[in-house]
């Protein structure tokens, strides 16, 4: 009813004042946001400082839907314009729920945002609307904000109604947690008595059923069957969904030829190249450098045979590229074509060597190298580049190049006085023309379609969105931070985020070797950080970690970080964990088969610093599977019928730990064999170590079973599921 | 700082004019080489946790030095600028070796007297700073971590 009356209202200026505020600095006063006078560099709020919390509290006249937000700017561009902020609101001030998280552009024009004013279509009011900054364009500065204007349905012909449903949805929740608390401590008469006079359903008739088979009647037979039945109709999805992902690192020992010695498989190197052809499954690795000098040979791996084939010991002696390191390469999987620019010179190679930037091109089908460019700056290309990207569009059959330091020749002998170094720019290789093209020369402007150039960056080319991704790297001293895409067919930059010391913590840190990769059906950008490359952190806390990029909810999550240091001696256990950390290293994506691989690398030990490494790892990112959590929830319930044994029938028990139980372990997993190995001593544990907190008054074993029928509830999803929270839990001391 | 009438000019205490917080205690009334009427105040020293940069270097009309906006911290508008590198001509001509300007419409000043209280403030009398060589770009550092 709310809604219909809704269509027909107008969306007003809602009156509100200034409530509460975190802080004000100067004369920027917080009533300031009433008044818009964009001209009037006064006319504004400012934070005293930008440490958190800061924020303003605004009441409204009345209470009201509210609908839109509506901030007001400065005539110019102004460093404490809010990047970042978020806006909540509820009826009062303890009780406020999330509306909106955005940010502003940092111009002079108003900017308006719907705020949620729903909770699955049925609108709820507001009196209490609460702005939260948290970053603001400029990030040493303070925060301000200019104007605000509030738009909603006052009319209370509609608020009122909303209201109604607001009371009456927390009542029917007090309800609910009334009747958990009842159930909980058996007070069965209380609990039928409140659901027969309120018709408060407190979950799902399938809970409601497990409840009763579970707590009530102790058959635990009949409630495996009802999770199995729920696994199969997949009421766990929506868990699995929203877990994490889990790293599975997998050494890879390739099959060895017969007789080859120790040259079956590629040589420690460290700033070699490798590519995946996903469609065969295979990965060609070239070149690097092997702690001493520059490498030529050429290798492919095939996954399903789990062997190296050597291509070429020397690439050079077949038309192909002399021996190189620090060079980028990339696939056509659709012509079956790799590509290979740019290479690292040594300074004292340098000013003898001509400093050409050749290109070059292989074809697997025909194993035949071409020679695509003798020099691609005279092509109107990049120059002699190193720590460059480079990427493949296969659908256009263009190959996008950007970054890395252009290598140069010094006459003069005293290196250390040399010029600025120079950055390449973003340019674009039209295959089948043979022709390049600058797109974006580099720049330290701010200009809206200025990108930075830099080495060490991470560049990703989305195949179906058709957008080359950027971030990170390093620009002489200095660490960069930003993100960036980048629209091929429309020539425009979008930046995604202008990377500030305020996102530490939630980002991967530059300035740690990072690779990436890409996968374009999932939308997720994965980066594995390496080293750091700060020798004095180094040795403390030298770490690996993974993260995911969703795309499409622009954010980032940690899916492990490893903390502990790398011991002299590593256990083989550890070893086999995963790789140890390391820069110039190699890492590519079967997006087909969700599969990561990483090669070599050099492991940055300074009393070593010509050892390389040779490894070969494979990466599987793993979230539990059904069958996973049926299990789960088999040995939950196996577990909790052999403790409940235990306390009767020691023996029976123990026959049932060693029968029963044992099938739902997986006895290969350390962790899990480790658990099953100390349940036996709940044979010899007395009642009262069981005693859960919070139900004193219920009979022991009533307890224990709720306690198992909150933790299966979990699996299934919310809108089954009673209430989360405790009654008890609302009580505070 | 090399030729002696720069020595005569009285040094300045700077203030953000729009919230009046202390920017800086070591200004000196100048005017722009590029375009002598325009006057402003410069220093020496970066101002110490009171501005910071806002947006990117960007050039002018009237010279090729590379310059980058500076903001009061306190209330986040631009009170002058930072010269990032200078030109040949700017480097070459008469000038008081100082690269942080206050816009002189963006700040109010205050002459500083001496330690007896009854005279001004000179910069002769300031003590020399010690000579800060522009960081070597180490190329080497870069080069370290790509193989």
């Amino acid at each position: 009813m709310c809604d219909k009356m809704a269509a027909g209202t107008e969306n007003r200026v809602l009156s509100y004042s200034v409530f509460k505020w975190s802080s004000y600095s100067s004369t920027y006063l917080p009533e300031n946001i009433l008044v818009d006078k964009p001209n009037d560099q006064s006319s504004r709020w400012s934070s005293e400082s930008n440490y958190p919390p800061q924020y303003l509290i605004l009441k409204l006249e009345r209470p009201a839907i509210v609908q839109s937000i509506t901030f007001g700017k400065y005539e110019k561009t102004h460093v404490c314009n809010l990047k970042k902020f978020k806006v909540f609101g509820g009826m009062s001030e303890e009780n406020m729920t999330e509306l909106l998280s955005s940010g502003l552009k940092n111009d002079y024009n108003k900017e308006t945002f719907t705020l949620k004013h729903k909770i699955e279509e049925q609108m709820f009011p507001c009196r209490f609307v609460k702005i939260v900054p948290l970053m603001s364009w400029g990030p040493s500065f303070n925060f301000s904000i200019w104007y605000i204007e509030l738009h909603g349905i006052e009319e209370p012909e509609v608020v009122q109604p909303c209201l109604n449903w607001y009371s009456k949805y927390r009542e029917q929740e007090a309800i609910r947690l009334c009747l958990k608390h009842f159930r909980q401590h058996n007070y069965t008469e209380a609990f039928e008595s409140l659901q027969k006079k309120t018709r408060v359903a407190l979950e799902h008739a399938l809970l409601t059923e497990l409840h009763d088979r579970l707590v009530l009647r102790g058959d635990f037979q009949a409630c495996e069957e009802l999770i199995d039945k729920a696994v199969r109709d997949g009421l766990f999805n929506q868990y699995i969904s929203q877990q994490e992902y889990k790293p599975r690192w997998s050494q890879i020992i390739p099959k060895s030829n017969k007789g080859d010695g120790d040259d079956n498989r590629p040589g420690m190197r460290g700033g070699h190249q490798m590519v995946i052809d996903v469609q065969t499954e295979t990965v060609y690795l070239f070149g690097g450098w092997d702690g001493t000098q520059d490498l030529a040979d050429f290798w492919a791996y095939s996954v399903t045979e789990n062997q190296w084939i050597c291509i070429s010991r020397d690439t050079e002696k077949e038309s192909g590229p002399s021996a190189r390191s620090c060079h980028k390469m990339c696939i056509d999987s659709q012509r079956r074509q790799i590509y290979t620019l740019g290479r690292y010179l040594d300074s004292s190679v340098r000013n003898s060597q001509s400093l050409k930037s050749d290109f070059y091109r292989y074809d697997i089908d025909t194993n035949s190298w071409t020679l695509l460019s003798e020099d691609t700056a005279a092509d109107g290309g990049p120059k002699l580049v190193f720590d460059h990207q480079m990427c493949m569009d296969s659908e256009k059959h263009m190959i996008y190049a950007f970054g890395g330091r252009i290598l140069t020749c010094n006459g003069a002998a005293d290196d250390s006085r040399g010029s600025e170094p120079q950055f390449s720019g973003l340019y674009a290789y039209d295959c089948a023309a043979g022709t390049w093209r600058l797109l974006r020369e580099d720049s330290c402007n701010a200009g809206p379609e200025d990108i930075q150039s830099r080495i060490g960056h991470c560049m990703l080319f989305h195949s179906r969105n058709r957008c080359l991704y950027v971030f990170g790297g390093q620009r002489s001293k200095t660490y960069l931070n930003d993100f960036f895409s980048y629209d091929v067919d429309g020539d425009h930059v979008e930046i995604i985020s202008d990377g500030t010391k305020k996102d530490s913590g939630m980002v991967p840190m530059t300035g740690f070797t990072q690779r990436a990769t890409i996968d374009p059906e999932l939308s997720e950008i994965h980066v594995l950080s390496g080293l750091s490359k700060d020798k004095d952190k180094r040795e403390e806390n030298v770490r690996n970690s993974f993260w995911i990029y969703d795309i499409v909810r622009n954010s980032w999550s940690c899916v492990y970080k490893n903390d502990q240091a790398v011991k002299e001696n590593p256990t083989k256990a550890l070893q086999e964990e995963e790789p140890c950390p390391r820069f110039a290293h190699q890492l590519v994506y079967d997006e087909l088969h969700k599969v990561h691989y990483l090669f070599g690398g050099n492991p940055g030990k300074s009393c070593s610093p010509k050892m390389r490494l040779d490894d070969f790892w494979s990466l599987k990112l793993c979230r539990p599977s059904k069958e996973y959590l049926l299990r789960h929830c088999r040995y939950l319930i196996r577990k909790y019928r052999f403790e409940e044994k235990a306390q009767t029938e020691p023996l029976s028990a123990l026959k049932y730990l060693q029968n029963d139980l044992s099938l739902t372990v997986d006895h290969s997993d350390p962790d899990e064999t480790k658990e099953f190995q100390l349940l036996p001593s709940a044979l010899f544990k007395s009642r009262s170590d069981f005693i859960p907190l919070g139900f004193s008054d219920v009979d022991q074993t009533y307890a224990q079973r709720t306690q198992l029928f909150d933790t299966l509830v979990n699996f299934f999803p919310d809108s089954m599921t009673p209430p989360k929270g405790n009654l008890v839990d609302l009580i505070t001391l | 700082m090399s030729t002696s009438s720069f020595k005569n000019k009285c040094v300045t205490q700077v203030y953000c004019i729009y919230c009046d917080s202390l920017l800086c205690t070591r200004g000196m009334k100048a005017v722009l080489l590029a375009d002598t009427d325009i006057e402003l105040f410069s220093t020496d020293i970066p101002p110490n946790r009171t501005v910071d940069f806002v947006a990117s270097c960007y050039a002018t009309e009237s010279c090729q030095c590379k310059l980058r906006d500076i903001a009061c911290l306190k209330c986040g508008n631009v009170v002058g600028y930072h010269v990032v590198a200078p030109c040949k001509p700017c480097l070459m001509s008469c000038n008081n070796g100082h690269f942080w300007m206050f816009n002189s419409d963006a700040v109010s000043t205050v002459n500083r007297l001496d330690p007896s209280g009854l005279n001004l403030l000179l910069w002769g009398d300031l003590p020399e700073l010690d000579d800060q060589e522009d960081e070597n770009l180490d190329s080497q550092s870069e080069e370290e971590f790509i193989r």
